[in-house]
């Protein structure tokens, strides 16, 4: 979301605010002083958002929990009802851990293709998802297209919503709240997720289409996600291209023509990188190799 | 409170505010000025040195989370004024040019030579996307890449 914009170097001095990071070696001690610290504390993951605070022209906050050590958040665990991912867990290592799982290509792609390999190994997805002001954030999309829920934990015990429900709430979170896995049921189906950035890759792309799909025996589309990222402030699903293909057969084409008619319910955001009439009018164009991608997977 | 880093093998000590990017210690107490703080988003890659031997970008890294891990700066990468293989390869195939994103290029190509013996071209690509040459257009760069993995 910052390409592009003019680069303001900050050098040691300026940084002013003193900061106290605490290491949390385990999730209780995360969420006590995450409790302890109210509103002028937040945890710490990857850092690769908030250590960019400064370019923003945001402050620090006086106080951050780093939770990046803490082992059960850093744990992906496969089963055969569902994969939960812990929120400390990097872009690197949930796409190495989903690359044999087909059902999940769409999201192996988000994290293995967004930003470039060292921020991957050190980004996580948690940070992905909470960062509310982050419009390009690639694991958004490809989640919400896969129904995924969240679990979010407090001193006092823990609570799952939906993805959906979270990004609705996240940048109202009562403080000493952490967000701490991520939950996606497994089912059949086909996945994909397309970027664009402006040079190949990156970037943080102009646009994202997420497709999740269940086709039956007739190829005809029985159930359809679709989700756009990075074209307006936060990534939200299309429900009314979700609705026109089913019953349709999974065609390329035709998904993109129907795309193209029911684009203009997106207003896209306007910033240096990337105008909002261009990150709407790539939409067709996305939804059609999104479509080309499942269909090859 | 201060912290603890071994850098290029030597153990130093910071008083460093826990916040302040790694680069900044490396350069401003440290006076290791191969690490470059050029756009301090993760972008470009000039800052990248090798943490616990992974790159990273160290401009996003605060001085707290370098704490007891072994840091390599491109100063360290040509001990005894030796050039490492990359290093040799850079300069034999003359891919620098006004040489703003080397030490951060040395940096990712010495952990891509060490973990990739096979790469090819489209991987050394795929290594540097979080490297930005604004001089060479990489050509030259990619190509001495596959020398040095030539010259094992
Ligand atoms: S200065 Fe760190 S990536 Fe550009
Ligand atoms: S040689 Fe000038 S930026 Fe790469």
């Amino acid at each position: 979301m910052m390409a592009g914009t003019p680069i303001r170097n900050i050098p040691v001095a300026a940084r002013d605010t003193p900061t106290s990071i605490y290491i949390a070696p385990s999730l209780t001690a995360a969420l006590d002083a995450l409790n302890d610290c109210g509103a002028a504390g937040s945890p710490l993951a990857g850092g690769t958002w908030i250590m960019r605070s400064p370019i923003r022209h945001e402050p620090l906050r006086p106080h951050y929990v780093a939770i990046g050590r803490i082992a059960e958040l850093t744990a992906i665990r496969i089963g055969s009802d569902a994969v939960e991912i812990g929120a400390a867990v990097t872009h690197a290592a949930l796409a190495a851990a989903l690359a044999d799982l087909p059902e999940f290509a769409g999201l192996a792609a988000a994290a293995g293709r967004s930003a470039n390999p060292a921020i991957r190994a050190m980004a996580t997805i948690g940070g992905n998802l909470a960062a509310s002001d982050f419009a390009a954030a690639d694991c958004v999309p490809a989640l919400l297209c896969l129904d995924a829920e969240v679990e979010i934990s407090g001193r006092d015990g823990c609570e799952r919503i939906s993805l959906a429900h979270f990004l609705e709430v996240r940048s109202t979170l009562a403080s000493g709240r952490l967000l701490t896995r991520i939950i996606v049921a497994r089912a059949e189906r086909r996945t994909a997720h397309i970027r664009l950035p402006l040079r190949r890759s990156g970037d943080y792309p102009v646009a994202i289409v997420s497709l999740s799909v269940r086709v039956d025996a007739a190829n005809r589309i029985n159930v359809a996600r679709i989700a756009v990222g990075s074209v307006e402030s936060s990534a939200r699903r299309w429900p009314r291209l979700e609705a026109a293909l089913l019953g349709r057969p999974l065609d390329a084409a035709e998904a993109a023509r129907i795309a193209a008619e029911l684009s203009d319910e997106f207003t896209g955001r306007d910033s240096v990188d990337a105008p909002a009439w261009y990150r709407v009018s790539v939409l067709p164009g996305l939804v059609r190799r999104a479509a080309i991608a499942a269909l090859g997977s | 409170m201060g912290f603890n880093l071994t850098v290029n093998g030597d153990r130093l000590s910071s008083a460093a505010d826990p916040a302040t990017p790694l680069v900044d210690v490396l350069r401003e107490e440290m006076h290791l000025t191969g690490a470059k703080p050029v756009c301090r988003e993760g972008f470009c890659g000039a800052c990248m040195v090798l943490v616990d031997g992974e790159p990273m970008p160290s401009c996003l890294l605060p001085t707290a989370l370098a704490n007891g891990r072994e840091i390599e700066t491109v100063e360290g990468l040509a001990p005894h004024g030796q050039l490492n293989r990359i290093q040799a390869a850079l300069e034999a195939g003359d891919a620098v040019q006004c040489g703003m994103c080397f030490p951060g290029m040395v940096v990712s190509l010495t952990h891509l030579l060490t973990t990739r013996p096979d790469a090819t071209r489209d991987d050394i690509r795929a290594a540097l996307t979080g490297n930005i040459c604004r001089c060479t257009g990489y050509e030259r760069i990619v190509e001495a890449t596959l020398l040095a993995l030539a010259t094992r």
